[in-house]
């Protein structure tokens, strides 16, 4: 069970290559030899985790792309950063 | 989503994905069938050059970079571009025979540029035919020692060996070897001519013998693996098969290769430069190159040659660089994509008639 919130920040592991293709991103995990492939939005959360910016401001960054109510939204970007992190690709940087 | 279907779209759209750096043709071995054009003069890429390069690849959302040669670690610069690789975020591979990967410098290859996979070369079981390829004594032992150190390391590692007729009888000795380092191997089938059209590597081609021994025991290793694929074709870069789209290959749709003199190529194996970095640079070279359209286009036709051949065409593993170089026409094919055919059909037949269930005595 992730422990992501609102005011989590993460960044993408050292590990983590990414590249974005035609508004996909391609993410290869180097240590588990894992690639993932990243829709639009995916691909956006992704480049937001910068290791500097908390869970809430990513979800300010695409309220504006995206039309979606903020609750929706909310709860969508919390679940897939657990994913994230859980598969490895993310980490919580220390407050 | 799956990674063939955006390697698929990189084919289709012409986006580049992969390229190869041949960073010098300097070597600390001397393979007998080495495939470099050790003759071809030019001016060498500075170090500012590659980085501009690097720096260009990463704008235009290039991938997998790989650090070849020659033998990379022989570059001067080796470390620094590997590093700003690293930093720009590419994944890095290392295709380099080994012999250097060992103390301070394994070290610092793994700290600096942290490569996805660094790509080793084995060309036999036993020293004394490993010695003979290479041509330098003792680097078979000074390999195995290297491996071991870079497991140990962490570095991730793989073995690539082609299959000679000095080879062929030590085949399972390899596999072996490989086996109890923990570490894969890879094993090309095909001895190919060199950069320049010089044909004396193919003194060495492999048996028809030695290789269908070879794709029998793939077969038998991929039942062992409890149904993973037999693994008898040769990879491309990141490993994957892409979709069906209407090209053959990436060569110069997704991938291209740099030699040390700036030369551009479709790929590693189809050596027609396209474009010199002296000259241009890489974003008008790919844009622009009227080399790499015709590549492109013939891609295109070579899916049309392999469509035409039928049922089994795959089983060719049909490379129009090797086929250029074979027959002098990319669309052509070659005595090995043919006997490959015919050798991979008697070993799938084989394997069709063998009971499913074990016989009980």
């Amino acid at each position: 069970m992730s422990s992501v919130t609102l005011s989590t920040v993460l960044r993408r592991r050292s590990d983590v290559r990414y590249r974005l293709i035609e508004g996909e991103a391609v993410v290869l995990r180097q240590s588990a030899s894992e690639v993932l492939v990243l829709n639009e939005v995916g691909a956006s959360v992704l480049d937001l985790a910068d290791g500097e910016r908390s869970v809430a401001e990513w979800i300010e960054a695409l309220r504006g792309e995206l039309e979606v109510d903020a609750e929706t939204l909310a709860r969508d970007v919390l679940t897939f950063a657990g994913e994230l992190e859980d598969a490895g690709m993310l980490e919580v940087v220390a407050p | 989503m799956s990674l063939s279907r955006v390697i698929a779209t990189t084919w289709r759209e012409n986006l580049l994905f992969s390229v190869l750096v041949e960073l010098t043709y300097r070597c600390n071995l001397d393979c007998f069938f080495c495939y470099n054009d050790l003759a071809l003069r030019g001016e060498p890429l500075s170090r500012e050059q590659y980085f501009r390069l690097f720096a260009d690849l990463r704008e235009m959302e290039v991938m997998n970079l790989s650090l070849s040669g020659g033998e990379p670690l022989a570059h001067p610069d080796f470390l620094a571009l590997g590093a700003r690789a690293r930093e720009l975020g590419f994944v890095v591979r290392i295709k380099s025979n080994g012999h250097a990967l060992r103390g301070e410098l394994a070290r610092r290859i793994r700290d600096e540029i942290d490569p996805f996979l660094i790509e080793t070369s084995l060309h036999g079981s036993t020293a004394a035919t490993h010695d003979r390829q290479t041509r330098v004594p003792g680097s078979f032992d000074r390999l195995l020692a290297n491996l071991a150190e870079m497991r140990q390391l962490g570095l991730r590692v793989k073995i690539n060996s082609t299959l000679t007729a000095w080879n062929e009888g030590e085949i399972e000795g390899m596999f072996a070897l490989a086996d109890a380092l923990g570490i894969p191997l890879q094993v090309d089938p095909e001895v190919t001519p060199r950069d320049d059209g010089d044909r004396e590597p193919l003194q060495v081609a492999p048996s028809r013998e030695g290789v269908l021994r070879l794709f029998r025991l793939q077969f038998e290793r991929g039942r062992a693996a409890a149904g993973e694929t037999a693994e008898v074709a040769r990879g491309g870069d990141d490993g994957t098969m892409p979709a069906p789209v209407h090209k053959h290959c990436g060569a110069g749709s997704s991938g291209i290769a740099v030699d040390p003199y700036g030369n551009v190529y479709p790929c590693v194996q189809w050596r027609r430069p396209v474009g010199n970095l002296h000259r241009q640079d890489i974003r008008e070279i790919w844009l622009r190159s009227a080399g790499l359209a015709e590549a492109r286009e013939l891609t295109g036709r070579v899916k049309e040659t392999m469509d035409a051949q039928g049922p089994g065409s795959h089983l060719l593993n049909f490379c129009p660089g090797s086929a250029a170089t074979h027959t002098g026409s990319p669309l052509e094919i070659y005595p090995a994509a043919a006997q490959r055919r015919e050798l991979l059909k008697q070993v799938i037949g084989e394997e069709a008639r063998r009971p499913l269930l074990p016989v009980l005595r």
